[in-house]
């Protein structure tokens, strides 16, 4: 079975409902929609910015690896980039197979990707001025 | 020769997005970024004092990732494009 993907970076919001739609078709039994917004703690809002050539070419092998590795019939990753505000979608992954099982393992796994590897950076914005945000994959301090 | 050197997040407002040089012939991936970048001494800067990229600097040459000992053996070629970037914050 190939997997159809919807891979996009952009600053827009994201169709979620029609995502869904899409991934809605025979042979599906379980979808698993992960929507990562911008949290209210010390941040009024967040900068997105990506390398965008480099980014899209990552989130598609990404998103192809996990579709071929649990049978996925759609998986959407979109990523926004941009000022978003609290409360907005930052990354909305869908992925939809046969089984839970591999729609959650499979989604799983692109997040965990994309926080790995994807070239895309977060400035926060709050009370006490702005920062970089490090991801969980800077080197310890004194490392 | 034409290279084009583009600089990400922290390094962008540090140094400035996207860079054209004109590197001499012979001239390593590391040479044209530290070219651009010169040297400092604060731990934000990409490359150190002793002209060494920093461990956590990830460096893509056309969209492939290379080591940091590859940027330094790596020679440029005409209409190359290089990315300087720190560890990604996506998701």
């Amino acid at each position: 079975m190939e997997t159809e993907l919807h891979v996009r970076v952009q600053e827009e919001d994201v169709a979620i409902d029609d995502l869904l739609r899409r991934a809605r078709r025979s042979g599906v039994g379980g979808i698993v929609l992960f929507d990562g917004i911008v949290r209210d703690d010390d941040c009024e809002a967040l900068e997105l910015e990506a390398y965008e050539a480099a980014a899209v070419a990552e989130l598609e092998r990404v998103a192809r690896d996990a579709g071929e590795r649990h049978r996925l019939a759609f998986v959407a990753v979109v990523h926004r980039t941009g000022r978003l505000a609290v409360g907005e979608n930052i990354l909305v992954i869908v992925a939809a197979a046969g089984h839970r099982a591999e729609a959650f393992a499979a989604c799983r796994e692109i997040l965990e990707a994309i926080k790995a590897g994807v070239p895309i950076w977060k400035k926060e914005y709050g009370p006490g001025g702005d920062r970089w945000v490090r991801g969980e994959h800077w080197p310890a301090e004194g490392a | 020769m034409t290279v084009r050197v583009r600089f990400f997040a922290q390094f962008r407002e540090r140094y400035g997005g996207d860079h054209r040089v004109e590197p001499a012939p012979g001239a390593t991936v590391a040479d044209v970024v530290r070219s651009v970048a010169g040297t400092g001494a604060d731990e934000d800067s990409a490359i150190g004092p002793d002209g060494a990229l920093r461990d956590y600097v990830i460096l893509m040459r056309n969209g492939t990732r290379l080591e940091h000992d590859e940027a330094e053996t790596t020679t440029v070629e005409d209409g190359d494009e290089l990315a300087v970037f720190p560890p990604v914050a996506g998701g």
